[in-house]
């Protein structure tokens, strides 16, 4: 049935809309840059959603725990065997990316008889300078994009550029504890416009009109953040340029973390 | 796809090889070459947890290759590798380990543990035993590091062919550890303080003059150059991870305590 080319771009768009409701109830990921080199900040239930890939390379994820895990290993078995061949130095996220996982993804969306990976990625790259730091965001399609100073996954382009929004208003260098703070605002802010597209899709069956997706103001933000942690928890991985030895990659404790929170998200 | 985290069956099935055996035989390549050799490292139990020290000298047959090598290599935060034999293998070997550590790390999302991590450069040594036997590749290391399950620095030491021991108190190799082996039994065994009972300094002042010895009757051996202010390397393995002794440390210690002043 997929002979005819319009068959094909109509599976094709087909897909789209199935993926595309996969990551409603998904957690966004954010990435931000800090004094100290790049943070990336979650709220998960469970399974860890940031992982460590390379020296200097780290992994933020939404979408299904057994895809991300495969395209995980593939990243994973790509840099270390180029780490060892060549050199650490070679490992970059943007090879990584280009020659790598995005040929992957794009691949499986295409092929219309088999399942594609239900993710969307976030690396983080910590360059040797902080000019060099980096990050790249890739679609379910293959398609990526390559951002300085943040970045942003979430269900829809939308609500990603929501986020980021909300992440350029803090400029400079930000400290750890500010940097926890801006990129749980921004994660806020995407989940809380998530909730909202999904509940438009339930009103426009009463066909009543959908309001835009307006930035939502800092009370409501701060609402959903104290609703979500009171049965979620933060997740939380720092690129730190010092850090000892050849790996960059530390996970925040909870005990630390907790440290870094505004004082209107403290555990009680 | 492997999801076991095994670094060195992923190489392999990549087509990689660490040593290919080549003929020769009594530590001489292919024609007669001299093969470049690396001497006299130890380890050494002290208070805080561990200390392993290696001269800088690698030598081909009776020619100094080079006075500055590493021989005492940090495969992660809390273990090295300190090696005697064939550099070429054994820095081959250290690489292989360092990114079997990490690779573990990441994907597993676990630490290797300390008892893993020997069995990992047993089998590297095993799978180097051709190229052992041949004479072009022959390593023999100390690994010390740091035990979280047993809370506890520890020292392991092995022969060419893979086989591990735990060198209880102390540990040595190389052309020049038949000399300080005997100092460290006398040390340990009657001096008024075991070897695990002296302080972060002492141990070191310990080490200096034990490899010192070394150098007095092994040609192999380099010990201290004070016109080239070269020193060994001396690493302690703690708790709290890996500390290099800085050179200048090294240097006064050397001056006050090792150093003759006739």
């Amino acid at each position: 049935m997929f002979e005819e080319p319009y068959r094909w771009v109509e599976a094709v768009g087909n897909r789209r809309h199935y993926l595309d409701e996969q990551f409603q109830q998904g957690s966004p990921v954010v990435g931000l840059s800090y004094q100290d080199g790049l943070l990336l900040l979650t709220v998960s239930r469970g399974t860890p959603k940031l992982y460590e890939i390379y020296d200097r390379i780290a992994l933020g994820g939404m979408g299904h725990p057994a895809d991300l895990e495969k395209l995980r290993f593939n990243l994973l078995e790509m840099a270390h065997v180029e780490g060892f061949n060549r050199s650490p130095s070679d490992v970059t996220g943007s090879r990584l990316v280009k020659y790598g996982l995005a040929p992957v993804i794009k691949q499986a969306f295409e092929e219309v008889y088999k399942a594609p990976f239900i993710v969307k990625i976030l690396l983080a790259e910590l360059g040797t300078k902080a000019e060099r730091d980096g990050f790249v965001t890739i679609h379910y399609d293959g398609t990526f994009e390559e951002t300085r100073g943040c970045a942003a996954i979430a269900a829809t382009p939308a609500i990603q550029a929501g986020m980021m929004a909300a992440l350029r208003k803090v400029n400079g260098r930000l400290s750890l504890a500010e940097a926890v703070t801006a990129a749980l605002n921004a994660w806020g802010t995407g989940s809380l416009a998530q909730l909202h597209v999904e509940s438009d899709q339930e009103d426009r069956k009463d066909s009543t009109p959908s309001p835009s997706v307006s930035s939502p103001d800092a009370q409501a933000i701060e609402a959903h953040l104290r609703e979500s942690l009171a049965e979620k928890t933060i997740e939380c991985a720092v690129l730190e340029r010092n850090a000892p030895g050849s790996s960059k990659y530390r996970a925040l404790k909870p005990e630390e973390l907790n440290g870094l929170l505004p004082a209107s998200l403290h555990p009680s | 796809m492997g999801m076991e985290g095994d670094f060195l069956q992923l190489l392999k099935e990549r087509g990689y090889e660490l040593s290919a055996p080549s003929f020769g035989g009594d530590g001489q390549g292919l024609g007669g070459i001299e093969i470049t050799k690396g001497t006299t490292i130890l380890a050494m139990k002290y208070r805080d947890g561990v200390l392993v020290a290696g001269d800088r000298r690698a030598t081909a047959g009776n020619m100094v290759m080079y006075d500055r090598t590493d021989k005492v290599l940090e495969l992660d935060r809390h273990s090295v590798m300190a090696i005697a034999g064939v550099p070429a293998t054994a820095y081959e070997m250290v690489r292989v380990l360092e990114h079997s550590f990490k690779y573990y790390r990441r994907t597993q999302l676990q630490e290797l543990s300390f008892e893993g991590k020997l069995r990992a450069v047993s089998k590297l040594l095993k799978d180097n035993v051709g190229a052992a036997l041949a004479g072009t590749g022959a390593v023999v290391p100390i690994f010390a590091g740091y035990d979280f399950e047993q809370g506890t620095a520890k020292i392991y030491f092995y022969d060419i062919l893979g086989a591990e021991f735990e060198g209880v108190e102390y540990a040595v190799s190389g052309s020049g550890s038949p000399t300080i082996r005997g100092i460290l039994h006398y040390l340990n065994t009657w001096t008024d303080r075991p070897l695990n009972a002296l302080p972060e300094e002492d141990a070191i002042i310990q080490a200096l003059r034990l490899l010192t010895s070394a150098a007095e009757f092994d040609s192999a051996t380099g010990g201290v150059n004070r016109d080239l202010n070269l020193y060994p390397v001396v690493k302690l393995i703690t708790i709290d991870g890996i500390q290099t002794t800085a050179a200048p440390r090294l240097q006064s210690l050397f001056e006050a305590k090792v150093a003759r002043h006739v």
